[in-house]
């Protein structure tokens, strides 16, 4: 009945957040590789080259240090989804620390010989240095594994600082939605405009009758004690939640008398079933108030339950059209909550095989159903 | 003081009933269940004050009362809980009783409306009876709009506005909506205080501050409070012979 579900907000929030980290990604990888590039390129032409005379030696220099940038640049942007793939974002320091080594080391390798190869043995340069080709080879590759493994250093230590303060606002929100949840709790107990309406009655029916004033203070204490104790609870047998709603509508009959008539059509298979604790009553309060109180003929308010494969389905229904009463919008708005809160709690518990549903259903009749899956399936 | 009682709930009347017994010029001239029966009974019994419920079936209190002929009767309102009533009672210091009605709190309800009414009574019963169809100085309008609603003693009204079938109605510092024709209103008002200044408003001739000239013949009147007021020629000749009285 919401039009968007927490599950959406969710999944939502999550695609942007990885968006912003792609957009990093790129800006720091693009941003470190040029300015490294920059950075060697100033060397070549800031170092005193030993054979002045040659120009063309510097800038085939800066042609071969662009190369090896850009080889530095695939090497590390095509490892990233290698070690995505392998979870390694999940992992703690201590298991990460050989992984960076091992990882930086074959990168470094692979950096070397296709670098060192392409130069000196497809493009065909002739060696300058003075060091032999295994030294100069050995020197590169330990360049290479300080500058990889300082790049995954940044990597990781970047997304470990990422999990620990996720965790932190998964934490914090969790804590938000317990207080949320334990606050709805209360608020889904017995409205108030009920409780002062029925004492009301219960002092005139004192005089009048007073073994059903008597019937009715049990009443009411039976419905109040439920109220305050079931918020603590997560399920309660059906036949509890029955009980109860039929202490409430007694009550609601002192008040409305001929008005309220009462129909139970309760399959006696379901009475063991669990169900969240004030469901039933609020969809029963909610067929009160709009199929009795709003409408000065009464009605009728029939109350059936079902068990399907799998499934309890209630059904209450009461007099009246879905189009709620012109005349009373603050009140409207109020059961809304009562029953979106109820609706809410019903999926916390049983997952997205349950749902609850207000239809209208000609000529004049309203239905709440309730379908509530046989099994709790929240982790 | 004949009483009708407003209340959906037989065994809150029968209560209410109880209680009311403890005041003997109190004298309940009939019950009502829902809005369509009081209006019968209110027509049928003339009586002097109403205990009315809030939330009824049909059309609540609220409504009834807005859509009753003002003057407005005196009312005790009786609710079980309703936050923005109370809210509503508050801020115009209606008096209203929460249900269960305690009986020392009914008392002072009581005592208040005893002389409200002793005060009023010596100029206004006469002259009620004379003319019950102007609404005199002290009488009393209700009015609502959302939540909120007022008692309007009519010599507060500083000016009436004409918005199609409703009429914007001014006092203190607020300007709600009167579920009733500018004209309607005007057969209501007596002229001897109000004064119908255009096709649109009518204004207190109580609460005029200043008049000055404007164009071709007319007036402009400033009432306290800030609102200005045009008059035609024609309105203005009508306008300095009623005031030159």
């Amino acid at each position: 009945m919401d039009s968007v579900l927490p599950t959406d907000v969710l999944f939502e929030d999550a695609a942007r957040r990885e968006r912003a980290k792609e957009r990093l990604y790129v800006l720091c990888q693009s941003g470190g590789w040029l300015f490294l590039l920059g950075l060697q390129i100033v060397f070549v032409f800031a170092l005193p080259s030993k054979t002045p005379a040659n120009r063309d030696d510097q800038f085939l220099n800066v042609g071969i240090v662009a190369m090896v940038i850009m080889q530095g640049w695939l090497i590390t942007h095509y490892t990233r989804p290698l070690m995505a793939r392998w979870d390694w974002k999940a992992l703690g320091w201590r298991a990460l620390l050989p992984r960076i080594l091992a990882t930086s080391a074959v990168q470094s390798v692979v950096w070397t010989v296709i670098g060192y190869g392409y130069v000196y043995l497809v493009v065909g340069l002739p060696w300058t240095s003075k060091l032999p080709w295994f030294a100069a080879t050995g020197l590169s590759i330990i360049n290479g594994i300080m500058l990889l493994g300082g790049w995954l250093c940044v990597y990781f230590f970047y997304h470990l600082f990422d999990r620990l303060n996720r965790s932190e606002i998964e934490r914090l929100r969790l804590a938000t939605h317990v207080k949320e949840v334990e606050l709805r709790a209360l608020k889904s107990q017995v409205n108030p405009h009920f409780i002062f309406n029925s004492l009301n009655s219960l002092r005139a029916l004192i005089d009048e009758d007073p073994a059903r004033a008597r019937q009715a203070v049990t009443q009411l204490s039976n419905l109040l004690r439920y109220s305050l104790q079931s918020g603590q609870l997560e399920t309660v047998p059906f036949e509890d939640e029955l009980r109860v709603v039929n202490d409430y509508l007694a009550l609601e009959q002192v008040r409305h008398e001929e008005r309220l008539t009462l129909r139970f059509d309760i399959d006696p298979d379901t009475l063991a079933l669990p169900v969240p604790p004030m469901l039933l009553q609020t969809l029963v309060e909610n067929a009160v108030k709009y199929g009795i109180a709003t409408r000065p003929e009464g009605g009728e308010i029939a109350i059936i339950a079902r068990r399907l494969d799998g499934a309890l389905a209630i059904q209450v229904t009461n007099p009246g059209n879905l189009a709620a009463p012109a005349h009373a919008p603050a009140r409207a708005s109020s059961t809304g909550v009562g029953l979106r809160n109820a609706a809410e709690r019903l999926r916390l518990l049983f997952g997205e095989r349950a749902s609850l549903q207000l239809r209208a259903e000609a000529p004049a009749l309203v239905v709440a159903e309730a379908l509530v899956p046989l099994h709790l399936t929240r982790a | 003081m004949k009483a009708l009682l407003i209340d959906d709930e037989r065994l809150a009347r029968n209560e209410l009933r109880r209680l009311l017994a403890a005041f003997p010029d109190i004298v309940i001239a009939g019950e009502a269940a829902n809005a369509k029966q009081a209006r019968e009974q209110l027509a049928a019994l003339q009586p002097d004050l109403l205990f009315l419920d809030v939330q009824m079936p049909g059309q609540t209190g609220m409504e009834l009362l807005e859509s009753l002929e003002p003057p407005a009767p005196e009312v005790i309102f009786t609710t079980a809980y309703d936050e923005f009533a109370v809210k509503a009672f508050e801020l115009n210091a209606l008096d209203y009783l929460l249900k269960p009605v305690d009986p020392a709190r009914l008392a002072a309800a009581v005592d208040k409306l005893r002389a409200k009414l002793n005060g009023a009574a010596g100029e206004s019963a006469a002259e009620k009876s004379a003319a019950r169809d102007r609404l005199a100085a002290e009488d009393k309008v209700f009015v609502r709009e959302g939540d909120r609603c007022w008692f309007v003693e009519v010599k507060s009204i500083r000016l009436l506005e004409s918005e199609g079938n409703y009429t914007r109605v001014h006092f203190e510092n607020a300007q709600p909506q009167l579920f009733r024709s500018l004209n309607a209103m005007e057969e209501r008002l007596d002229p001897k205080y109000f004064f119908r200044a255009n096709r649109r408003q009518i204004i207190n001739l109580s609460w005029i501050d200043k008049i000055e000239p404007w164009f071709s013949g007319g007036l402009l009147v400033h009432l306290k409070g800030g609102a200005k007021v045009e008059l035609s020629r024609r309105q203005a000749q009508d306008f300095r012979e009623k005031m030159s009285l």
